[in-house]
């Protein structure tokens, strides 16, 4: 073994103590009766319910659902702020009128909005993808924005110095430079949908999903459900965030190692 | 072999507004240069020179005056003339052959035709096998040369560069400067480079113009009648480089060692 | 290699008459763009609500939010709620804030507590701050402690994370010249290493803010009976819009409010820092 794979087998013994040990205790607490407390309940439970509500299929019922809101909520709002941001950023003029505006909105913290869409649009499915597509839309809009604003002078020149047109220099030029703040937006709608998902369900409580788990475990005390829902939350959301970190280093490869020199 | 242009630059004058005052930065410059020429022009910073080029280029719109290639008035950019500015400006997202490619995005040629001018053009500059590299792989040098590359690749009249090797070291400067010559001797066009450093505009030009700042102005046209390539190490090199640098000397130039006139110069006095 | 000097003294630049005028022109269009869409937005509203296009439940007319508001402020009830919520978003950003601070402080300077703790970090980090307000409602109930928890924690996550980041990504090449000084371990600290970060962690205070107060609402909005967030939750159930789009207001208001006061704040202790980097 060589002295690098030895820090890095030490490093991964010493990432796993704290939960190890909290297991153990957790584990322990139970196996000897430390605490009689209703709401403490064994590791073996929360396994089991893991296994029965996925075999009955409720488990993964709860988890499509929130994913297909979630995903389509976000691929609306970032399709919108995409599309808005280009305006913006290419034309001084809409910035001017719209910019202000928009701004100001934006202020508004997400969840105020949800009493407003649940007046407007009740409490079903598309009223949470509504709530969705605005938490997807600001980042990408905004960064979408900020990209394009930031594309270098020095390379515009350099597609008007070979006469590109308009269109050749939006698609070869402008666009293809603001990819990484573009994406930037995109990383952050995903992060802002998964989270307005669960609020959505907590807040407009037809339908399912893990919300719903979330929020049914707690108005019955049934702490295995509520802990499994918290796994699954935090399962899904480090694995949004590494698809996109993922496909982030793929499209982004020609970035290499250093910033941007042109 | 590209068409080379004949380049016509009469009585160009133009100003900047900085905070609602008018600025001078090219008085009255006028200019003729022949198919093929290659003139090096030199100036301190803020002499006009870069602005002069990008009068040229057509990046800059609004003079007085005329600039004419071939006889046609020079409005906005074109393919006919090319640049390569002091920082490479390579598009990151693409590899060098994409980036050579650029230049012919345009051009009206079949795409075999393209891809073989491509390749041309990468060899041309030494970096044949490096086709598929991203700039963030390429040292300074190299980038500068895909530069070059780019800016030839569809043929263009006339060459411009602006200070190329400003930001190279001092060994890949002289090196860049050898594959310059030699890649326009090769392809034949009218070229014309700014820069500050005066061994490199004597090495390259056939005439040097030395211009003069605030306002921007010709100050004197000095001839390069040396043979290619140039010896930086031989006497007339070095003195065309004096008469050069004496333009911007305080002190008179040093005088050489007059040769004796007459015998009776060099007779014992006894 | 020669170069040349420059051997012209540079001439001032003339000297710049009345530069405030062109300045104020620019700024003066922009600000008169900015309110044609709100007011075209105003303008059918009201018509909206004039004509009834749909219920006065759904869509009180902008005259009676505006009254609403009015009411709302003369009577001490907006005052009030908004003091409460700011009160609670406050406490819990200081206690998330200090201990994300501490947290990551202690994982950017040693490396082997960061061993120990940033993957269990991670993890948790992992879940959003709304993921874990039923697990604490079922440990501590619907009380203040609830909020304060849960702000705290989506506060501590952002302020902890660019923290130890920003600790860690301090240039080797100033901790060099202070080593070439001899600095003590504390001068290094001190003058070296939190200057070097403090952007850094100044941007997960700013990012811990808002999310304390995104937390704020949304607790507020499930599990409270005052504050503003109960306003908003307390005026739909009633279908009182126009008590619901006044909250909103004052909600867009206050996280404006707080964001630019670090904004101020950032601009003064980094005033050394210039644009463009």
């Amino acid at each position: 073994m060589t002295a690098s794979n030895n820090a890095d087998l030490r490093r991964l013994l010493r990432g796993v103590t704290l939960p190890a040990l909290l297991l153990a205790w957790w584990w322990a607490a139970f196996r000897f009766g430390w605490t009689e407390a209703v709401l403490v309940v064994p590791i073996e439970k929360v396994w089991d319910t893991a296994v029965r509500m996925s075999s009955t299929g409720v488990l993964w019922q709860s988890l499509g659902a929130s994913l297909a809101r979630d995903l389509a909520g976000f691929a609306l709002g970032s399709l919108a702020g995409f599309a808005l941001g280009i305006a913006l950023g290419l034309s001084r003029l809409l910035e001017n009128l719209v910019g202000p505006t928009l701004h100001t909105i934006k202020q508004i913290s997400l969840f105020a909005w949800i009493p407003l869409i649940s007046v407007w649009f009740g409490l079903g499915d598309t009223a949470k993808v509504i709530f969705l597509s605005l938490a997807a839309f600001f980042p990408v809009a905004l960064n979408t924005f900020e990209g394009i604003r930031s594309v270098p002078r020095e390379l515009i020149e350099v597609g008007r110095v070979f006469a590109l047109s308009p269109g050749q220099m939006l698609r070869r030029v402008v666009l293809p430079a603001a990819l990484p703040s573009i994406f930037n937006g995109v990383h952050l709608a995903l992060i802002y949908a998964w989270l307005a998902t669960l609020g959505a369900e907590y807040l407009l409580t037809s339908g399912i999903g893990i919300g719903n788990l979330l929020t049914d475990g707690r108005e019955h005390l049934w702490m295995d459900q509520v802990l499994l829902g918290i796994v699954m939350v935090g399962l899904v959301g480090f694995g949004l965030n590494l698809a996109a970190t993922r496909i982030e280093t793929r499209l982004l490869r020609w970035r290499g190692n250093s910033t941007g020199q042109y | 072999m590209a068409h080379a242009g004949t380049l016509e630059i009469n009585n160009l004058s133009k100003q900047f507004r900085v905070k609602g005052q008018s600025l001078d930065v090219l008085d009255n410059i006028s200019l003729s240069i022949k198919p093929g020429e290659f003139i090096s022009i030199v100036g301190a910073s803020g002499c006009g020179k870069s602005t002069l080029l990008r009068l040229v280029i057509g990046l800059e719109n609004d003079y007085q005056g005329e600039i004419l290639l071939d006889g046609k008035r020079v409005v906005g950019t074109s393919l006919e003339r090319g640049i390569v500015f002091q920082e490479h400006r390579l598009f990151p997202w693409l590899t060098v052959a994409q980036n050579v490619s650029l230049g012919l995005l345009n051009a009206d040629l079949p795409e075999r035709e393209k891809d073989r001018s491509v390749q041309e053009h990468i060899e041309l500059v030494g970096l044949k096998g490096f086709e598929g590299a991203y700039p963030y792989q390429l040292s300074g040098g190299m980038s500068q040369r895909v530069a070059i590359a780019r800016a030839l690749v569809n043929r263009p009249e006339v060459l411009l560069l602006d200070e190329p090797f400003g930001a190279l070291d001092a060994l890949t400067r002289n090196h860049l400067q050898q594959e310059l010559q030699r890649i326009w001797e090769q392809e034949g066009i009218t070229a014309i480079l700014v820069t500050h450093d005066v061994d490199e505009a004597v090495y390259l030009g056939d005439r040097v113009v030395i211009m003069e700042p605030r306002p921007g102005r010709i100050k004197r046209t000095v001839d390069v009648p040396l043979p290619r390539p140039r010896d930086r190490g031989s006497y007339a090199f070095a003195a065309i480089k004096d008469d050069v640098l004496a333009e911007f000397a305080d002190t008179p130039p040093v005088a050489l060692v007059t040769p004796p006139q007459t015998v009776s110069d060099w007779q014992f006095a006894w | 290699m020669t170069t040349l000097i420059a051997n012209h003294v540079p001439a001032a630049l003339p000297a710049v008459r009345r530069p405030r005028l062109r300045w104020n022109h620019d700024a003066l269009r922009r600000f008169a763009l900015s309110w044609p869409l709100p007011l075209a937005v105003l303008l059918l509203w009201s018509l909206a609500a004039r004509f009834e296009w749909l219920p006065p439940q759904i869509l009180p007319p902008p005259s009676m939010v505006a009254a609403t508001f009015i009411d709302l402020m003369a009577s001490g009830e907006l005052p009030d709620n908004l003091w409460i919520s700011l009160w609670r978003v406050l406490a819990g950003f200081a206690a998330g804030a200090a201990g994300g601070l501490a947290l990551g402080v202690l994982m950017g300077l040693s490396p082997t507590a960061k061993d120990y703790l940033y993957p269990s970090f991670r993890a948790i980090a992992q879940v959003p701050s709304i993921g874990w307000l039923p697990l604490l409602m079922m440990l501590v109930g619907i009380g203040e402690a609830l909020k304060i928890i849960l702000i705290a924690k989506a506060a501590f996550v952002p302020v902890a994370l660019n923290t130890y980041k920003g600790l860690e990504n301090v240039s080797t090449r100033f901790i060099e010249v202070a080593r070439v000084y001899r600095f003590t371990r504390w001068q290094l600290l001190t003058k070296v290493v939190w200057p070097a970060a403090f952007p850094q962690v100044w941007n997960g205070i700013r990012y811990g803010l808002t999310h304390a107060w995104l937390a704020l609402v949304a607790v507020e909005l499930l599990a409270s009976s005052e504050g503003l967030g109960f306003m908003i939750v307390y005026g739909r159930q009633l279908y009182q819009l126009d008590v619901v789009l006044a909250a909103v207001v004052v909600v867009g208001a206050v996280g404006f409010a707080l964001d630019k006061v670090l904004a101020l704040i950032e601009n003064h202790l980094l005033r050394w820092r210039r644009d463009g980097f």
